[in-house]
This record gives C-alpha cells, structure tokens and sequence, in this order.
C-alpha cells in the first residue's frame, strides 16, 4: 500500500512540475534556515559543557551598588585568597588576570618574532577546576614557580612553527624570559576562556601591580575569579555569608559590593556580566519556526488550491473503494516526499551559507559537526511536523470531497473548501514579512541615529594609537614635538582614553565641593593632556581649558556633573574644589564642557572629568588631514616606533572605533535584511503559486471580460485588488505587534529613534510591490491572450 | 431481488421552491435482469443510478438492498454495501491519467485487504479475459477511447460486483466501438451480473431485457 502511495505521489509531483518546484524550494529555504540556526543554537547551548563538575563550578562576580547598580564579572583582587583560606565552602578557587595585547617576542634558530597577544596569569587551581587537559591528557600542569607558562597546541605552532617546545622560552613585554613547561591541547570553540598563553600569576605584579596585589580597593575588569565548591552547598547562604567581606574591608565606601556566585552555565547567557542575551537564541528560533511556517503555508495553499484539480481522481478513488483515511494518507505521503526532497536540499543550502553565517559572528562552525544524533533526531521531528502539518489540512479536505459532485464535474472551486483558510494563511504570510521590514527599517534608524548624531566630539579623521608603556614627561613632549611637524597632523592629545568607543573606562568615587560625604554616584575619570578638549572638539560651555601642569590642580568638568550635583548653571562650578578617587586627586573646576557620548548609545551620559596626567597616558589621539593618508600613517608609524621600540604599532580610526560599539546592532541589522528577504522570497514563491492556479481558474473569465470590453488594467486589477486587500489586514495585523516588540528593543537605548507610522506604512507598501511585480508576469499574460483562444478550450 | 425501491423521492430546494428531481420511483430489480433506463436529457436518469449506486442520497421513501434497508444505514455502512456488491462505469470513462492500465485495474483492490500476489493474479485474470494484456503498461491517454471503456469495465468487475451500474458508457465512443461494449455486457449478463445502465440509443437497449422510461422525475 505504502509503496503504491509513493509511487503515485512521484507522479503526481512529476506532473505539476512548477507546483512541485515551488513547493519544494520554499520548503528547501525553510529547511536550510532551520538547520543553520539549530547549528548556531547547538553551539551556544555546548558552551563549557565539557568541564568535570560543570554544576559546582562558579564564576565570583559583584553588583556595585551606587546611586545605580553596576553589574561586574569581576571581585576585587583580594577576594581570591580570602574565600580559600577563610571560608569552607570551596574545594579550589583560582583567579585569572589577563593582559590584553602583550608583547611576546620567540628566537628560533636566530629569528626573531613578534606577538601581540592577550596573556592570562593564573593562580594554580585554575587547570584543577576547569578540563583543559595537556597534550598527553593529563592536567599535570604546576605554574607556581615564576616565569613559567603553558601554551595552546596552536599558538605553539604559531610562535615556533611546532608543539615540541616544552623547555623553550619566550620574552614577554620586552622584559621577562619565560618558559614553557606544557602545551596544552586546543582549546574548544566553546568555552569562556579565549587566552592562548597561560603565565605564572607570580609575574603578574610586574605588569599590573593592582591586580596582583590582595587589596580591596577596587575591581578591574581584566580579573576573574573562579572557584570549585565541595559538594552540595548552598549557594544563597555563601552569598549571606560573603556579605561581611566589604562591611570588614570597605566599610567607609559609597560603592556598596555586593559579592555574587554565578553558575558557569549561567556565563554565557548573563548579559549583565557579559554574556550574550539569550533573547536572541529566543529571537533566532522562533525565526527559524516562521520561515519553515510561511513555507508550510506555500504548501498549504498551493496544495488546497489543487484539490479542485485533483477532485476527479479522488472522486474515483472514492466510488472504487477508498475510505477517506486512504486518502488522507496517500496526500500525506506525497506531502512527505517532497519534504523529504526539500530537506535534502535544505541541507547543501546550509552548506553554501554557513560561510557566511560563520563570518556574521566570527564563528568557526562546520557542517561536520552535525553529524549528531541529536541533530538526525531534531532532522526527523521537523521532517515529520513539517510533512505533517502542511499535508493534513489539505488532505483532510481532499478526503471529504463529496464523489458524485465531483464526478459530474459540478464541484466549483469553493466547494473544494479551503478558501478562508488560504485567505487566513497568505494574510498571516504578509503579516510576517511586513513585521520583519518594519523590523529591519527600524534597526537600521537606530543605528543611523547612533552613527551620524552629533556625539558632542569630533570622530572623524582621527586617529588612535597606542601608549605601550609609560614614558617620562620630557620623553613625551619630544614624541609629541617630532609627530606636531608631520605636514598633515593638525593637532595632537595624550590621553588614557578618547571620548566615544573607549577601551579604558575608569570610573571612581567623587566628593564634591568639600560636602562632607563622597557622591552617590562615580566619576568617569577622562585624563588627557591640555590639546585633549581641543583635539576630540569637545564644546566648552563655561570658564577655560585647564593650563599644563605636573600634577592635577586644575579640572574641566562635563555638564552633566553640574546636574548629578545640583547645580543649574555650569558657571557656578566653576572655582570649586573636587576630590577624586579618595583625596588621590585634588583640583579646582575651572571649565565646564558641554555632554558628549562616552559610551553607546544605550547607556546614559555619565557625569565626567577631564585632567592631564602623564602617568595615565594609554593613547595618543591625532586630528589628521585626510590628504595623503597613508603617508601620514606611514610617518606616524616611524615616529612611534623610535619612542616605542620592541612594541608593535597598530592604529584605529576613531569613528570606526565608535561604529564598533555598535557591531551587535548590526548583526541584528545583516540578520533582519537576510530573514525579511527569505519570508519575502519563499512569500513570493507561494504567491506565484497562488497565481498560477487563480489565473488558470479565470482564463475563460479573462476571457469573457476581454470580449465585453475590459483592458488590461482593468484585468490586472482584478487579480491585484484581492492581494492588495489581504496585505493590508495582514499590516493592520503586524503592526501593532512589531511596533510593541521593537518598541521593547528600543528601550534599552538611553538615546534612541523614534518609530512612526510611516515605517509600517514603507513596509506595507513594499509588500504590495513586490507583490505586484510577482504576479504581473502570469496576469499579464493571460490579460493579453486573445480572447479567442481562451474561449476555445471550453 | 437484489434490489428495490419504494416511493422514492428526491427534491432540492431552490428559493424557496421544491424542485422534485425524482418522483415516485417503485422498482424492482431481481438479479440477473439487465435494465435500461431512458429518457430525454434532464430527466433524472443519472440521478437515479447514483441513488441506485448509493453515491446520492434521496429525501423520502425506502431502498431494499439484498437485505438490508439502505434508507436506515449510516453513511459508513452504506458505503461499505456499494464498495462489496457494485461496480460503477462513466460515459468519461473516469481512468486515473497517472496510473497504468495495469494500476488502473489495481486501484480498487488496493482498497480491499488483497494480498499482492493475489491483486497480481486478479489483474493477469481481468487483462487475460478482456485481451489487453498487450496494453497494461500504458497511460489512458495512450488509448482509444474504445480501449479506455474497456479498461472501465474491466476496473468495474475486478471486484466481482453483483450490480453493474453504467451511466451513457457508449456516450463518447462511435458505433462500432459502442457494439462492442454492448456485446461485452450481453456477455456478462449472460455469466449472471446484472446490469442497469443508461442510454440514448434504442438500438442499445435492445440488448436489454426491460426498459424504464423517465420523464421529469417520474417513471411512465
Ligand atoms: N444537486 C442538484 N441540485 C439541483 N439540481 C440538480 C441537482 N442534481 C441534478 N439536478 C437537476 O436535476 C435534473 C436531472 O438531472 P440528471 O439526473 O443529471 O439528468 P439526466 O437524465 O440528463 O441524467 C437536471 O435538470 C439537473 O439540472
Ligand atoms: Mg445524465
């Protein structure tokens, strides 16, 4: 029976090939889609599976809490030891500090080479919490002497060119000979740690001092602290008991820590300590649902509008013998073959574009890695929901058409049923694709809006390099002299870091104009040397840039100061005292500048200052004249690497460093044009379908119309108002919900786009376009028929 | 008697007005018989096959079955009585243009729990007994008309019906094709089928052993 069923659906599929084609195609988009997300899922979901006790593992991290709550991934350096030694609760506890960019330098053979890359300095459990095993797969690994280190199978390869290396050393930041004493196997793609290059938290305090020492002082986001409990502890009475560590070591502070344990499984999905907002896996799989839907709703449709064609043989069938579950199946088997063909399709599509998917996210997925059970087992569930929700609609419609109506050949077209439901459908079809462009043009303003408002600074034509190590004033005015004579450079800041896109924010504790108590806020600390206000354009709104100086004695602070500490008027800050950080640092107000975005647009205006200190220098900013760009580089370089020298140069402009902060919207923007573009184009090839078939119904019709009189715009209007009605429901439908869910998405910017109704408007009437110019071609041409011919077939 | 009705009406209500379709019908047809049903166009003859065949219902009166009072039955059960006893040929002769011959002929006992050696042997038989072996792999549309009936009928015995019922078979074929199928009925008649068809043609009922005359609905 089963085979006879199969056999038949063949023909039929071969005997409508354009239905078939479309059918599968669509179905083929849906399933290349949906497997590429479960890929992107899968991978997110594995994240630091792989360790020995994943669920006692944690990660100590801190609210701050001021005048609002910062969230850190972080502990204060001393958090550390005092958990081990004076709390029960953990078996071990490692904290890892890493330095972003060091230099390393390897000999081989006489051949000297350069790196620059990020070093962890660990504390020795770390590799007896987590399962990074050595080459030979123990985790015999020991840093405790200093100036010993472990490295990755790969970076082994990169440095040396081979993993036999145990007993070589390297030299990191021009300074420390280092040997290696294991190579670690790769690391997965799939886990939270990202150095290659593991070194003796020993040599750590001759690279960062703060961080290597047991101070409670403050966090630095370049530490985390990991730690194994014993078993069966609870975690809420560990939090309880942590709170005494800052009423005992910070009880004076304003910034309130609060110390926190966070499961490792929670790592990769806590946005508020830096990992990805599961939103989006929530957002990818229910796109990857809507797109295999609007396929099965193709399929719907296209099969429902056949039944009238197929009305016949199932008219046979049923005075022949055939119970109307005979029916159902058999339509169910064909359904199942053409989805089975579409999944094999689907597959090489997702072949073809996981290239591109992997460049999106800088992911290194391969079409290997589904070879899973899993995956064979989530392949079979959307194969067989797939077949079976697009085939029982239409077979049980199929299976209840009456025999002897359908033999006379009086069966009208509605009497095959399904007319409201493909309305139902092809509106719900619409619905999505409009959501998905109003979607896409909003994203898209947003970032517009982030990108090209005005920041309150000059981004353009500037450019950031960096401040390696610190160098002595007279050291500084010397560079600063010979890069002021390159023909193109117009002005010149050192600087910790530029307003906008920073990698060094700092912020610290303030008190105001000697009121007794610190502020209930922080101050973010922009220290930069007396060209900074004038180099980055920044707007002064009250008294002067403060003059040079050895120390700080004179600040300018921004407006929103004024405002977080009462005052209307930025004049009347000016004179007054600040002290910064505790007392560290003491100056006078003597200007005010207007607001400019230090962060993205999704955090508020910070309350800042700016102060020159060369001890902080990390950057130096340079406004060049576009002209001759590459020389100026060029020069740049040669100037920097005589100051510099052992470093390696590397140089960003800063508007793209501020188009950086906003490389998340822009995946969101790639993937909303990519996911309305499939909707619209498997939407399209429903519609083709749909027209296909309707226009095959009204060719006598067309006729008749043409003999009395109509031309062919009236006919083409015939075929597009019915659409045309339907796509407005569908965007009085979606509006209000995309309008609401972006509205949500747009809440998490301080500053931010308006939505309007024009935009679902622009999408309503691309939709009627595309629409359009989809089914002109099959309307056109029966509109421009002879009429004689199509009257001739009756 | 294989079959009989009793007062059979048939209406359908269109603006408010009855419009009878069928109007009285008392007949009774003992087995064996071979009955032509006839009339001018409109007159309800196609109406009263399917109500025969049980593919059309009727809104009064009684229809005997063998034994069993169709007029009582469920939709289920009745389909089931004319899948077991009757085997329906159309004028349009009605073949599934994507099956074979072959498969044509396969269909129905696809429907009924054959075995596949023993559907294999029913449809040698059925090929072998109307000479169309030489035929059985091609599509309908690669056929006379005259062999399409042919395979109709062929498709209609496979299940050894007791009650053939054929609506105008020789309606699309011409004369000499059209002798053909009445001879093959005669045939059949003869090995004991009964047989109630419709025609235009004296000439075709001739080959039967009674006539019904319809008019409007009603039987003179
Ligand atoms: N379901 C129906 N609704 C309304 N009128 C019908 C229906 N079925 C048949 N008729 C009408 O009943 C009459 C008899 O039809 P039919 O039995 O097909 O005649 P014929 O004798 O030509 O086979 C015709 O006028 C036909 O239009
Ligand atoms: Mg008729």
């Amino acid at each position: 029976m089963f085979r006879n069923y199969i056999r038949i659906a063949w023909r039929n599929l071969l005997k409508r090939k354009v239905f078939t084609a479309i059918n599968i195609l669509g179905l083929a988009i849906g399933f290349g889609s949906s497997i590429l997300i479960y890929l992107f899922l899968s991978y997110h979901l594995s994240f630091d599976q792989f360790h020995n006790n994943p669920d006692r593992i944690y990660r100590m991290v801190t609210e701050e809490h001021r005048d609002l709550i910062d969230y850190e991934a972080s502990v204060p350096p001393a958090f550390s030891k005092a958990f081990r030694e004076n709390y029960e609760y953990a078996e071990k506890v490692a904290k890892v500090v890493v330095q972003y960019g060091s230099i390393i330098d390897t000999e081989t053979n006489g051949d000297i080479r350069k790196f620059k890359e990020d070093v962890a300095f660990i504390e020795e459990d770390f590799f007896k919490i987590f399962n990074f095993p050595l080459l030979d797969g123990s985790n015999n690994i020991s840093l405790s002497e200093p100036n010993t280190a472990v490295i990755t199978e790969e970076f082994a390869e990169k440095m040396f060119g081979s993993t036999l290396v145990v007993g070589k050393t390297f030299v990191l930041e021009n300074d420390k000979a280092i040997k290696i004493t294991g190579v670690l196997q790769n690391l997965p793609s799939t886990t939270f740690l990202k150095e290659q290059i593991f070194v003796s938290f020993v040599n750590l305090e001759d690279f960062f001092e703060f961080a290597a020492s047991e101070s409670w002082g403050g966090i630095t986001s370049n530490l985390q602290c990991y730690s194994l409990l014993k078993p069966n502890q609870n975690v809420e009475s560990i939090e309880d008991a942590l709170l005494a560590l800052p009423k005992e070591h910070r009880p004076d502070s304003k910034n309130k820590h609060v110390y926190k344990l966070q499961p490792l499984s929670d790592m990769h999905f806590n946005p508020l300590y830096g990992g990805i907002d599961p939103v989006l896996l929530w957002v990818f799989g229910i796109i990857g649902a809507f797109l295999l839907a609007i396929a099965c709703i193709n399929f719907i449709n296209i099969s429902t509008a056949q039944a009238f064609y197929r009305s016949k043989e199932i008219g046979v069938r049923k005075v022949l013998g055939s119970f109307k579950a005979h029916l159902f199946w058999q339509f169910l088997s064909e359904t199942f073959v053409i989805s089975l063909f579409a999944v094999m399709l689907g597959i090489l599509f997702a072949a073809l574009f996981l290239p591109s998917l992997n460049n999106l996210f800088e992911l290194e997925l391969s079409i290997q890695s589904l070879l899973t059970i899993e995956f064979f087992g989530f392949l079979l569930l959307v194969l067989a929901s797939v077949a079976f929700l697009s085939g029982s609609y239409p077979g049980i419609l199929m299976s209840r058409i009456v025999p002897v109506l359908a033999l006379k050949g009086k069966l009208s077209h509605s009497d095959t049923g399904g007319n409201t439901t493909r309305k139902v459908l092809v509106v719900a079809q619409f619905a999505i694709s409009i959501a998905l462009i109003a979607a896409t043009l909003i994203i898209s303003r947003q970032i517009e809006y982030a990108t090209n408002s005005d920041l309150g600074f000059d981004k353009e034509s500037i450019v950031m390099v960096e401040v390696p190590v610190d160098l002595e004033p007279i050291q500084y005015e010397a560079l600063k002299d010979r890069l002021q004579r390159i023909p193109n450079v117009e002005n010149i800041t050192f600087c910790l870091s530029s307003p906008g896109g920073s990698e060094n924010n700092w912020g610290t504790s303030i008190k105001y104009n000697n009121r007794p108590e610190n502020e209930e806020f922080s101050i973010q600390a922009k220290i930069g040397d007396e060209h900074f206000i004038e180099t980055f354009d920044l707007t002064l709104v009250a008294g002067r840039n403060f003059f040079k100086s050895d120390s700080i004695t004179e600040v300018v602070v921004n407006e929103k100061f004024g405002e977080k500490v009462g005052v209307t008027s930025p004049d009347e800050l000016l004179g007054k005292t600040i002290e910064v950080n505790g007392a560290s640092i003491k100056a006078t107000i003597v200007g005010v500048v207007g607001d400019f975005h230090d962060v993205s647009f999704a955090e508020e205006i910070q309350p800042a200052f700016i102060a020159g200190n060369p001890n902080w220098y990390g950057e130096i900013g340079l406004k060049i004249n576009r002209v001759n760009t590459k020389e100026t580089l060029e020069k740049i370089e040669q100037h920097w690497s005589e100051a510099f020298s052992g470093y390696i140069f590397d140089y960003r402009f800063l508007d793209e460093r501020v188009a950086d902060e906003y490389e998340a919207e822009q995946r969101y923007l790639s993937l909303s044009k990519v996911f309305s573009a499939l909707a619209i184009l498997i939407g399209c090839l429903g519609l083709y379908g749909l027209i296909l078939f309707f226009v095959g119904l009204r060719t006598k019709e067309i006729g008749i119309r043409k003999v009395l009189g109509s031309n062919v715009a009236n006919i083409l209007a015939l075929f597009t108002m019915d659409f045309f009605k339907l796509i407005l429901i569908a965007g009085i439908l979606a509006t209000p919900i995309a309008w609401y869910l972006m509205e949500q998405w747009l809440q998490g910017y301080a500053y931010r786009t308006e939505i309007h109704w024009w935009i679902f408007a622009l999408a309503i009437v691309s939709i009627m376009v595309i629409t359009l110019i989809t089914i002109s071609y099959q309307t056109l041409k029966v509109a421009v028929t002879s009429p004689v011919k199509s009257l001739r077939t009756e | 008697m294989l079959l009989q009705l009793h007062n059979v009406f048939k209406w359908v209500n269109s603006g408010g007005q009855r419009i009878f379709l069928l109007k009285d019908i008392n007949l009774q047809v003992q087995q064996g018989e071979f009955i032509s049903i006839m009339g001018p166009s409109g007159s309800g003859k196609s109406t009263l096959l399917n109500v025969i065949g049980m593919l059309d219902g009727f809104d009064e009166g009684e229809y005997q079955f063998l034994d069993e009072s169709v007029h009582n039955l469920k939709e289920k059960h009745r389909a089931n009585l004319y899948k077991e006893y009757i085997g329906f040929v159309f004028q349009s002769y009605h073949l599934l243009d994507e099956l074979t011959v072959k498969e044509n002929l396969e269909m129905p006992l696809l429907y009924k729990k054959f075995k596949g050696s023993e559907r294999k042997a029913m449809v040698a038989d059925m090929l072998d007994r109307f000479n169309i072996v030489g035929k059985k792999d091609l599509f309908p549309a690669q056929l006379s008309g005259g062999q399409q009936q042919l395979v109709g009928i062929a498709r209609a015995l496979i299940s050894n019906p007791k009650l053939i019922l054929a609506d105008e078979p020789t309606g699309n074929l011409n004369s000499k094709q059209g002798e053909e199928i009445m001879g093959l009925f005669k045939q059949l008649n003869e090995e004991g089928v009964t047989i109630i068809q419709v025609t235009h043609s004296e000439k075709n009922a001739d080959y039967g052993s009674r006539i019904i005359n319809l008019l409007d609905g009603r039987m003179i």
